[in-house]
């Protein structure tokens, strides 16, 4: 056996590489692009109605405008463009079709009829002006709960009722648990619409070599390989004569891990009209078109004994699936993933769900960082202290009661999932203790009813499902998501290493951290690896970024690949050392000999004889080349968990709320670079801080977007941050190679429910019952007066 | 339109229409991409560049209103390879990710501490919260132009000590 390295690398405060090039403005995101001199520009005319009939397109004063080159409508692009079809291998599931420009049928506002290519932006802007449409207004589906009725006006003629979607489960004891338990507690939860809102709109540049007659796509992206492949389809165009290139993506956060109608109009227009085109949106068309998420409804209730054990869960969720099934993971991935993950770190043997994709006359939804889970975690973890306060139990024991203990690991939850390891009761000991719990508590119920503030504390005990495999994508019956991601390993004839991995990332870091645990598997320095993504003319195939993939699926993927090819070079190494190859150790770009370690051959040498440039001939039986290849499948998934722990101060008479304290215990495996993981949990919890108390976007019910903006859309600034204490377990996953289990999102999974808990529970002794978001100031108001309102109301 | 202002210490020459505003000329016609536009609408401050002193959204500019004026932008914060003690700080304290809206921020504090060396953690926070960054949740950026401060001590600008 050969042994591996001492790790050297990962788990260090790695600076990044990103970081030089982007603090000094040389960072490419595809508008910094340099466009060839003869680029055409698009600009789309937008559906100002949310459901109406198109009865007549006039584009005469448009394609009238000097400098305007064509006008395309759904008509004109059907020649060349096939509609996207989200396939999902799944019962209950109706595919709904989209046609890159709207056909006969506008289905939400913002929603594209017609696109101008001129030779300039401004002008293309004018010219989309300039188009003149007729529409017959008809009655709409805006609200989830208007568009989830007989009654309602359908979305798609094929689909009745209006549902996209729909599943059922229940394990087999649940009616007898569920009628035996000594109570029920429920609770209705309404979480808010809310967008990723990257702070780079979305955009793309297609390119044409006419030479190879082939295109250069470069478009902001989490998904150059998936979309490529869908281009291919969608175009009919060979998938080898396509080249997909992510620059620096300026944000991405699952919005643009969706593949989008303005990417096929950029590429079908750019091979018709054999000239470079470019497209970039600006932020209204971003918040109209760009995915939206968690616009859900959940009715839960629980069969609890008296000691406040969860004997039998039963969710039924409906989800807004907006007009269209986004690509490639569809309505159903909300709706599926708020009913799977519910159960979370609880040891919740009987379950059911009930959960359905309603289509509305708005904007398709999609995968958003976290997907469900901030959401179904609000209305678990809310249903918590409910428990808690119906029995007279401290919330943070109710959690205690139930969550599955170490010794119970590996667990098979209700649904048959494996979790290989986790640290649920240890995260939740130490973020109570660092966030002052039990003395909280004391100083609370010293509180009195004038005081000016109320104070409130919440819980939120998660899981987290992260860097799914094929088989995790398989159960949900997706189509265009393989699973498995990819690396390539070069050890070049100088020694230096080329590292190409199936990703693309926008601010995660995968330019140093991949680096990193490449440097400790393969035994090289960290500064001799390059690292290389997004780019599919060199990277392999693969998966690409979002659900808090990168580490677990390329990371194991950089070790598969490594200890590959660690073999070959230490064959050779023992050939130059003249020892046997157990006796060879690779390390600091380096082979040497552990026996006799003054003894060593560097990277340089080994590669000198491997490319043949030296006098010294290739041992018999070796090929040529330094170079691997390796897809890893990661298991079903992993299973990061954490807790966070905030305590509020609301206001009693204006209802602002100031966050005093949050901590967070988190547990994402190994880690690989500390710093970049606090960071990726900052940034999470901050998005969670603004989708709990401000974020939302609000149509009316017309089904206008109210706050296409991002002066109406809020979100957190520099003033509404509160420090955060961030401490780490490391529980390394045994299922995935390396012991990563993924960080992408749990930042925002724990911040949305723990925020609302806080709240609600600051809130409690006025008896507000706090079950929607956001947790803006109007509507605590209300809650706080209505209760108030009642009281007065009894006096009198 | 033609026109002439000083960007990042060199004369430059835009001729084009009146309408262009100030970020489109930097990045499209003088070929200066690191301001970044991510709203339009004055509202994100990704595209915030520094005119006579003062942080300005070039969004919400015309380039015709730069006439004569000294524009610095995020490529005239630093020389050559070097990064400026702000830069420094901000890689140090992991204060980016994606990067889109770094430039604003650095061109913000900059101005902020050119003028202001000594300001408090308050004072940053006000400032800064004309600039939305949706990766890093702000704190190590608070805590990344904090400990640049000292640069701008004693008017050195910014300038590594």
């Amino acid at each position: 056996m050969i042994a591996q390295g001492h790790p050297r690398s990962i788990g260090k405060h790695v600076p990044r590489r990103e970081d030089p090039y982007l603090l000094r403005g040389e960072g490419r995101f595809l508008d910094d692009i340099a466009e060839p001199k003869d680029t055409l520009f698009l600009s789309f005319a937008m559906s100002p109605h949310a459901h109406a009939r198109i009865l007549a397109i006039r584009t005469d004063a448009a394609s009238a405008l000097p400098g305007v080159v064509a006008v395309y409508t759904a008509e004109d692009m059907a020649r060349f463009v096939k509609p996207i079809r989200t396939v999902i291998e799944i019962q209950g599931y109706r595919a709904s079709s989209r046609m890159v420009l709207a056909q006969d049928e506008v289905r939400f506002v913002g929603e594209h009829v017609a696109v101008v290519v001129a030779e300039d932006p401004y002008i293309a802007q004018d010219a989309a002006e300039l188009i003149e449409v007729d529409y017959e207004p008809l009655p709409a589906a805006v609200r989830l709960e208007e568009a989830d009725s007989e009654s309602a006006p359908l979305v798609h003629e094929d689909i009745p009722r209006n549902v996209m979607f729909e599943a059922a489960f229940a394990s087999p004891d649940f009616q007898a648990a569920f009628e035996s338990a000594e109570m029920i507690v429920s609770e209705t939860f309404r979480t808010g619409r809310v967008a990723g809102v990257p702070l780079e709109p979305r955009g793309c540049l297609a390119l044409l070599d006419h030479v190879a007659d082939s295109l250069l796509f470069y478009t902001s992206t989490q998904i150059p390989h998936l979309a490529r492949t869908a281009l291919s389809e969608i175009l009919d165009f060979p998938e080898p004569r396509i080249r997909v290139v992510t620059p620096e993506v300026g944000g991405g956060f699952g919005t643009k891990a969706q593949f989008y109608t303005e990417e096929v109009v950029t590429a079908a227009l750019a091979l018709n009209l054999r000239r470079p085109i470019k497209w970039v949106q600006d932020r209204r068309e971003e918040l109209l078109t760009s995915i939206h998420a968690r616009d859900h409804i959940y009715r839960l209730e629980a069969a609890i004994d008296g000691e406040g054990r969860i004997k039998a869960l039963r969710t039924d969720l409906t989800t807004n699936a907006g007009a269209y099934s986004s690509y490639p993971f569809g309505c159903t991935l909300e709706a599926t993933g708020g009913a799977r993950m519910i159960v979370g770190p609880y040891d919740i043997r009987n379950y059911a769900f009930h959960t359905r994709a309603i289509a509305t006359h708005t904007c398709p939804s999609g995968a958003y960082r976290g997907v469900a889970q901030p959401s179904c975690f609000m209305a678990i973890e809310g249903l918590m202290d409910r428990i808690g306060r119906k029995l007279g139990i401290d919330p943070a024991t109710v959690r205690q009661r139930n969550l599955i203990r170490s010794e119970q690991l590996p667990y098979t939850n209700v649904l048959g999932v494996r979790y290989d390891t986790g640290s649920y009761e240890e995260c939740l000991r130490r973020a109570l203790e660092r966030v002052d719990y039990w003395n909280f508590r004391k100083r609370q119920a010293e509180a009195r009813d004038d005081d000016e503030v109320l104070r409130g504390i919440g819980i939120c005990c998660f899981t987290e499902v992260a860097g799914a495999g094929s088989g995790g994508w398989r159960v949900r019956g997706l189509t265009k998501v393989p699973g498995f991601d990819s690396a390539s390993i070069k050890v070049e004839p100088t020694g230096k290493v080329t590292l190409l991995v199936s990703q693309a990332a926008a601010g995660q870091g995968h330019l140093t951290t991949f680096a990193q645990v490449l440097a400790d598997y393969l035994g090289v320095k960290v500064e001799d690896v390059f690292v290389s993504e997004g780019d599919t003319a060199t990277a392999p195939y693969g998966t690409n970024t979002f659900a808090s993939r990168g580490a677990v699926a390329a990371g194991g993927a950089v070790i598969k690949a490594a200890q590959s090819l660690r073999q070959k070079i230490a064959r050779i190494a023992a050939f130059l050392l003249d020892v046997d190859v157990e006796r060879v150790e690779l390390t600091e770009s380096k082979a040497i000999d552990k026996e006799n370690p003054e003894k060593s051959v560097d990277f340089r040498q080994v590669a000198q004889i491997a490319y043949s440039m030296t006098s010294v001939a290739l041992p018999q039986g070796e090929s040529f080349g330094l170079e691997v290849v390796e897809m890893y499948d990661p298991p079903l998934a992993t299973w990061p968990n954490a807790v966070h722990a905030v305590v509020v101060a609301v206001d009693r008479r204006t209802a602002k709320v100031s966050i005093e304290k949050y901590v967070v215990v988190h547990d994402s495996g190994r880690l690989i670079n500390p710093m970049i993981v606090d960071g990726q949990i900052h940034g999470g919890i901050v998005q969670g801080i603004g989708e709990a108390l401000m974020e939302q976007i609000v149509y009316d019910e017309d089904g206008q977007m109210l706050n296409a903006n991002l002066l109406d859309y809020l979100m957190p600034m520099a003033l509404d941050v509160p420090q955060i204490d961030i401490s780490h377990i490391e529980t390394p996953s045994i299922d995935a190679l390396g012991g990563f289990k993924g960080v992408g999102e749990g930042g925002v999974i724990g911040a949305v429910p723990a925020v609302t808990n806080a709240v609600a529970d600051a809130l409690a002794r006025t008896g507000a019952n706090i079950n929607r978001l956001p947790l803006r100031p109007s509507y605590l108001l209300r809650e706080m007066r209505r209760r108030q309102l009642a009281v007065d109301g009894d006096r009198k | 339109m033609a026109l002439q202002f000083t960007l990042n210490g060199k004369t430059v020459e835009f001729s084009g229409e009146a309408r262009t505003t100030l970020a489109d000329c930097l990045r499209h016609h003088l070929g200066q991409t690191g301001t970044h536009v991510g709203c339009e609408h004055g509202v994100c401050g990704a595209c915030t560049v520094i005119v006579d002193g003062e942080a300005v959204r070039s969004c919400l500019m015309l380039a015709v209103q730069a006439e004569g004026s000294h524009v610095t932008t995020v490529e005239g914060l630093s020389e050559g390879e070097d990064l400026s003690p702000l830069q420094a700080a901000f890689r140090k304290h992991h204060a980016l990710q994606c990067g889109f809206c770094t430039p604003g921020i650095l061109t913000t504090a900059h101005a902020l501490l050119t003028h202001e060396p000594d300001a408090d953690e308050e004072r940053i926070r006000h400032v800064l919260s004309g600039n939305i960054c949706r990766c890093t949740g702000y704190l190590p950026i608070i805590e990344a132009i904090l400990d640049a401060r000292a640069a701008y001590a004693d008017g050195r600008r910014g300038k590594p000590a």
